[in-house]
């Protein structure tokens, strides 16, 4: 994990901040210098919705070192309120109670952690809503 | 471009596996002096070398062209091509671009990579992670295994197609690999293995993915005027069509998740520029690293109806002289995938398929074979075809 890539990211990933082309009106995510739809300049900074549903998911047993501490853990593809798609963990609900098109909400949490003294990565994961842990 | 045709002289392999005590550099040399021996050409035949590898950077040094070379007793111009886990076919199509612009008239294609050293929990799925959005989809938490699994989900669901279909793949690929001295695995495995094995993604099981190995394959691409010049052999294979296509990194980007938009351009762009289409081809080498993959890819190149790849295995129709072969020498799964090294195996399988030398694993009356190479979950598609032709001016 390198410090300037958490720094430039960090309003991406605490806040989900994207863009909104004021010449095509396109909203995307992540944060780009030009609009990914038009090319365009001309952008402002713009929050990606709160809530969206499950589009489909898998499980993880395997990945690198600093988020290995999670396994197993639920991954998702998840179509946002404003129709934004993002990739994201769907955490506190049992892998077997997940569903497809299962409304979520974005949350903060630590994403991953170097060592036991090392850099703690932040960002966004998703939580059902309506559910509770049994 | 210019008219002249380009043609395959030559071709060599090393076995894929695990070679603890060889470097990048000495398996790139292993297979480009191999290649340069067996093509019979004198060494100043060669004007430069195409180098297709994603990492070349074990011992801390990328620079594989001049590490080989220093071992090949050359000094070549060279260029090393990066497009994930597709570089060998992305080199491959580079040099044929050179040898088509006029710039060089031969060239030798190198294929490699060394990934044992990096076959441990946390690091191999980082450089895995660097084949699909690092940040937005490895960084969230995704691996490539996961996103396979996503895709492969969505097309079961859609397609209603079966876990069992979706074993048969590895178990054909295992099958044909038994005759392939080149290939990491020459074991069968029975489909209870697959299906049995622990998941390592829903619903993809802990043997279902290709491994990642170590090997290079070399070949020697010519024009027809070099032929004419240097060799007696009037017969060739020579390469009729190549494409490539392209799409968004991450998968949450695109529109469909049961097809590969870039392996579908890359296939019309081939099947255009050769006058062929996919009814024609005899034999074809894909992308198997997951078996969702080789289903993606028979329905992607036009070989199968959209959705019917699972039936189409399950029915035999891939296996060797059925319908359409599918993955004579093994595919990813039982060759083995070094990455680089890999784009240049499929297209030497295509060659001994067209020369009628796959041995054990020959199919009948091949005149038309076909390779498809993909980066990450498709973010890059190469298709390339081939024929036996004539050599001439």
């Amino acid at each position: 994990m390198e410090p300037p890539k958490i720094w430039r990211e960090k309003r991406q990933r605490y806040l989900g901040i994207g863009i909104e082309c004021k010449d095509c009106s396109a909203k995307t995510f992540p944060y780009s210098t030009h609009c990914p739809k038009c090319g365009g300049e001309n952008i402002t900074e713009y929050q990606i919705s709160e809530k969206g549903k499950i589009v489909q998911f898998s499980q993880v047993y395997q990945t690198a070192k600093e988020m290995m501490s999670n396994v197993p853990y639920a991954v998702g593809i998840i179509e946002l309120e404003d129709g934004i798609k993002v990739t994201g963990q769907i955490v506190d609900i049992d892998y077997s109670e997940i569903k497809k098109d299962m409304l979520v909400r974005r949350v903060l949490r630590i994403i991953g952690k170097d060592s036991k003294e090392g850099l703690i990565r932040y960002g966004f994961k998703f939580v059902p809503i309506n559910y509770s842990l049994k | 471009m210019s008219n002249k045709d380009v043609f395959i002289l030559g071709h060599s392999l090393t076995k894929f596996g695990e070679f603890y005590d060889k470097n990048t550099g000495n398996l790139a040399a292993q297979a480009l002096v191999e290649v340069i021996k067996s093509s019979q050409l004198p060494k100043d035949s060669i004007q430069s070398i195409y180098f297709g590898s994603m990492l070349t950077n074990t011992n801390g040094q990328p620079s594989v062209g001049h590490l080989s070379m220093f071992e090949s007793n050359l000094q070549l111009p060279f260029f090393r091509i990066e497009a994930g886990t597709a570089s060998g076919a992305a080199a491959f199509q580079q040099a044929y671009l050179a040898i088509k612009s006029g710039l060089f008239e031969c060239i030798a294609v190198v294929g490699v990579e060394n990934l044992s050293d990096y076959v441990k929990t946390g690091t191999i799925e980082r450089i895995l992670g660097t084949t699909i959005d690092y940040s937005w989809e490895f960084e969230m938490g995704a691996t490539l295994s996961s996103l396979y699994a996503i895709m492969t989900k969505e097309h079961m669901e859609k397609y209603n197609t079966t876990l069992e279909q979706l074993a048969r793949i590895p178990v054909k690929n295992h099958k044909n690999g038994t005759h392939n001295k080149y290939a990491q695995f020459q074991k069968e495995l029975s489909l209870d293995r697959f299906l049995n094995a622990k998941r390592i993604a829903d619903p993809i099981g802990k043997f279902d993915p290709a491994t990642q190995c170590d090997g290079s394959g070399a070949l020697i691409i010519a024009s027809s005027d070099f032929v004419l010049k240097n060799l007696k052999e009037k017969l060739l294979p020579k390469v009729i069509g190549i494409g490539q296509g392209s799409d968004y990194l991450a998968l949450h980007h695109r529109e469909n998740l049961t097809t590969l938009k870039a392996t579908k351009i890359a296939a019309k762009k081939a099947y255009t520029m050769s006058g062929i289409n996919s009814k024609d081809i005899n034999v074809a080498e894909v992308h198997d690293s997951y078996p969702i993959g080789e289903i993606l890819a028979i329905e992607d190149l036009g070989f199968f109806e959209r959705g019917e790849g699972g039936i189409a295995t399950e029915t035999g129709q891939t296996e060797i002289n059925a319908k359409i072969s599918i993955n004579t020498s093994g595919g990813l799964k039982a060759r083995g995938d070094p990455f680089g090294a890999t784009g240049i195996a499929q297209i030497i399988e295509i060659i001994k398929q067209l020369q009628g030398k796959a041995d054990k694993r020959q199919v009948d009356d091949v005149v038309y074979g076909l390779t498809q190479n993909v980066s990450g979950t498709g973010a890059s598609s190469y298709v390339n075809i081939f024929t036996q032709a004539e050599v001439k001016a």
